[in-house]
């Protein structure tokens, strides 16, 4: 595997304007991003628009995010909206919020209020997509209607069409996407582990943002030449699970993996497997196999009362990746992953697991110290 | 936690203190001078709520009440569910589950104590909640979790969307204390077909869960009976406001805390009823007289809390409001939107009505009263949006003639903290200053009442109120 297959995963996980996205725009097309995993980026692939997850990288100051929102606020939205008030994602031809949580969806009004003072920072496609937190038929049914909507409202604002047969053929593209992804979690499941947990990171993060013909494509390729010759990259490292709330920091886990005796085999994060989630359905209703697909995982803390099925999942991926540790991160005022965080810390040092759980900002990693110094000594114990 | 703080319940202390202090209410002057003595740090509340006379009496006995039935319930075969301010416990006394508000429970402890709840409090994060987390629920909730209360059986919340902080401490009990959870869930709308559908949908889905945790059935001639109570104190409400309205205004501030704490706890129950009687005779003996509610007598400004109160010990901030002449024009925990309220002309959609005809009729009236509680109601949406917190407050503040508003909370609430920056800025567009209180209502040692109090003079000072 050479540095240059992996540059383009790199560039799009670690740059706002990427060159995904510039060649994207270069070619007059659309783009809307979006803040949650519970969006279906296939609407907007359907539509011939480019989904991307909207995130805080690169932030250096949070001028414009702290005007807005209150002090006790998560630092991910207040990055996102530091780098709308910047004018960096001046890129967006659309912006989709959801109720991933309090913070989150408080960017709404925080966005457009700062659109206000800061005039054309808000994108001409600004929509609230009302996530419901159960599975219940009910909430089906909602979500159901939910995306009917959006599809509407997309269709009224751009002035096209996006028709069930271009949602199933966007489906089959993105769940072909999910089988890669899938298979390079097998590879990093295997004794030699073939990749980095950076490399692999970069590729997770990197599907959020490149077109998804290219990505999967790239990830083919990248796949294929894995498979003919897997470097044993695991060579007598500590094989670890890094898992909790929002996470898109290459520097974590280079931090991690800093560490000599360390190997990240598995991730648990919104980013990844997890936010790819299952395969969706291919035949039938795509609303309905959309819906199905993204709220009926239930992946997210958000969706309450699932702590039993969380905890299942995420069993299975330390068996599968044969974990020996596990990295509960949160963002500090993440109280939904943070509380989550200590269940699941309390429950898997029960079956054996050592855990470290961390506190800690988005953004630049500006506790690197702090995290380091806890890592040493985790990986001591280990 | 401390050895000696393990050695009595949480509930069962508050009950220790509640019932003596409600047989005390009934003494003379001298008994209850020379009780004050052995209550040195409860007489901050006891006293406004004693001074109160017949009104002060019937709340404490309505909350002895209420904590002996939590007390006494598995003994009477009944089952305790944890639940929170923004849910009616009218549902749970149609179906016999006798229910326990976190936040009312945690400020009763904040108010009588010394040390308040904060030894609950850092249990609660010494067990892995976070202690970002809302100190509303964390406080009571800290007991239960070490085990220091009546079992729960079941767990009911509201908030998921609406205030994930508050929805999050309830599915961590649930899974840490494992036990059957449920959640109602509100979509960002209120008032449209499809959202008051979601409703019911959802509550019909709640009293199923419900009857199977406590093994009884709804029935339809009770739940009948408890919305005609509920029907009843909507109506003692309506006119309590409509008095609140009058100049000087002739409700004693801390009507404002009997009214919602009967609420949360006891909606639908004729204690609460009994309460809300004779707030209403009280309060239209001192419109007969002119007199203010305020222990001053003499109102100097009219004070809208935003959001929700502070409630630490020693009663001071509505110590500190009575002493400048502040009337204190409730929030949005002393509002409950029944179509019969002053306010709720000018907010179209924003009320439920009450229809006792049939049980299908019954549901949705209880759905969409449930839906219309304190967060639930406002906060669920963006603020600016139709119903929401903007059109509610300046409507409210308007009609109760508010000089300014005042923001509380607890650092936990990301939901409010999310957009109270703008939101501030947008009130005050329309001519009404806002401070924001950067304490903590249940945790003192957020920011000392000494900061608070500071930073409260300064705003009166410089924005030229006092």
């Amino acid at each position: 595997m050479s540095k240059a297959m992996l540059e383009i995963f790199y560039d799009a996980a670690e740059k706002v304007n990427s060159a995904a996205i510039n060649a994207w725009k270069a070619q007059g097309k659309k783009i809307v991003g979006n803040t949650c995993s519970y969006v279906p980026a296939e609407i907007f692939h359907a539509a011939g628009i480019l989904p991307v997850r909207l995130r805080g990288i690169e932030t250096d100051n949070m001028a414009v995010g702290d005007t807005y929102f209150g002090p006790y606020i998560c630092s991910f939205p207040k990055c996102i909206l530091q780098l709308a008030g910047e004018g960096r994602f001046a890129f967006l031809d659309g912006a989709v919020i959801t109720p991933g949580c309090d913070a989150m969806r408080r960017l709404d009004e925080c966005w457009r209020k700062a659109g206000e003072d800061i005039p054309g920072i808000v994108p001409p496609f600004f929509y609230y997509f009302d996530v419901p937190h159960k599975t219940a038929p009910h909430g089906l049914d909602w979500f159901k209607e939910e995306i009917r909507r959006l599809i509407q409202a997309v269709e009224q604002h751009f002035h096209l069409s996006i028709t069930h047969e271009a949602l199933r053929a966007s489906i089959r593209q993105y769940n072909q996407g999910r089988r890669l992804l899938k298979q390079l979690e097998d590879l990093r499941a295997t004794p030699e582990a073939g990749i980095t947990g950076a490399d692999a990171f970069a590729v997770a993060v990197a599907g959020t943002v490149l077109p998804r013909e290219e990505y999967n494509s790239r990830l083919a390729e990248l796949l294929q030449v894995l498979e003919q010759n897997l470097p044993a990259v695991a060579d007598g490292k500590k094989r670890l699970l890094t898992m909790g709330s929002i996470s898109d920091d290459m520097d974590l886990i280079r931090l991690i993996e800093g560490h000599p005796k360390a190997l990240v085999v598995a991730e648990n994060l919104c980013f990844g497997v997890r936010y790819e989630g299952p395969e969706l359905e291919e035949n039938g209703d795509p609303v309905a196999a959309m819906a199905q697909g993204y709220l009926g995982k239930s992946t997210c803390p958000r969706m309450y009362g699932k702590y039993q099925e969380r905890l299942d999942i995420l069993k299975q991926t330390i068996a599968r990746a044969k974990v020996e540790g596990v990295i509960l991160q949160n963002i500090r005022f993440c109280d939904l992953h943070g509380s989550e965080n200590s269940l699941f810390q309390r429950d898997l040092e029960a079956m054996g697991i050592p855990c470290l759980k961390i506190e800690r900002e988005y953004g630049p990693l500006t506790e690197k110290g702090r995290i380091k110094m806890r890592l040493d000594a985790f990986l001591r114990q280990l | 936690m401390r050895p000696e703080l393990k050695e009595y319940h949480y509930d069962w202390m508050l009950w220790r203190i509640l019932a003596p202090a409600s047989r005390v209410a009934d003494g003379s002057a001298k008994e209850l001078t020379h009780m004050y003595r052995y209550a040195p740090y409860f007489k901050g509340i006891l006293q406004p709520i004693l001074q109160e006379g017949a009104v002060g009496s019937t709340f404490l006995k309505m909350m002895t009440r209420y904590m002996e039935n939590l007390n006494t319930a598995h003994r009477r075969g009944k089952k305790i569910a944890i639940t929170t301010f923004c849910f009616s416990p009218a549902i749970c006394y149609a179906l016999d589950v006798v229910p326990v508000t976190l936040e009312v429970v945690t400020a009763v402890g904040g108010l009588m104590w010394k040390r308040g709840t904060f030894d609950y409090l850092d249990y609660a994060c010494e067990i892995g909640f976070t202690e970002t987390s809302c100190s509303s629920q964390r406080g009571a909730l800290g007991a239960y979790l070490a085990g220091l209360g009546e079992e729960i059986d079941m767990v009911l919340c509201d908030t998921p969307g609406i205030c994930d902080t508050n929805a999050n401490a309830f599915a961590f009990a649930a899974a840490y204390l494992k036990k059957p959870f449920y959640h109602l869930n509100y979509p960002q709308g209120l008032a449209d077909q499809r959202t008051e559908k979601y409703h019911v949908d959802d509550y019909k889905a709640m009293i199923r869960f419900m009857e199977e945790h406590s093994g009884n059935r709804l029935d339809q001639d009770r739940l009948r009976e408890i919305l005609r109570e509920v029907d009843r104190q909507d109506a003692l409400l309506a006119d309590l406001e409509e008095l609140h309205r009058l100049i000087p205004a002739p409700l004693p501030p801390i009507y404002n805390v009997f009214n919602y704490v009967g609420r949360f706890l006891f909606s639908g129950s004729p204690e609460y009823t009994r309460l809300l009687e004779q707030m209403v005779k009280k309060v239209r003996e001192n419109v007969v007289a002119r007199r203010s509610g305020l222990n001053s007598g003499k109102e100097k400004l009219r004070a809208f809390l935003c959001y929700i109160d502070h409630y630490s010990l020693n009663w001071n901030f509505w110590n500190w409001m009575d002493t400048r002449g502040i009337a204190h024009m409730g929030g949005i925990l002393s509002r409950g939107f029944r179509d019969n309220a002053c306010y709720t002309a000018e907010l179209p959609g924003s009320s439920y009505s009450l229809d006792m005809g049939s049980l299908e009729t019954m549901l949705d009236s209880i759905a969409q009263m449930n839906a219309r509680l304190p967060m639930v109601r406002s906060i669920r949406g963006p603020y600016d949006q139709p119903n929401m917190w903007l059109e509610e407050s300046l409507a409210v503040a308007k009609m109760f003639q508010a000089d300014f508003m005042i923001y509380n909370g607890t650092p936990g609430c990301r939901n409010t903290w999310g957009m109270v920056k703008p939101f501030a800025r947008e009130i005050e567009k329309h001519g009404y200053p806002v401070h924001i209180m950067y304490a903590d209502a249940f945790d003192d040692r957020v920011e000392s009442w000494a900061a608070t109090q500071e930073r409260l003079n300064e705003f009166l000072q410089v924005r030229g109120l006092l």
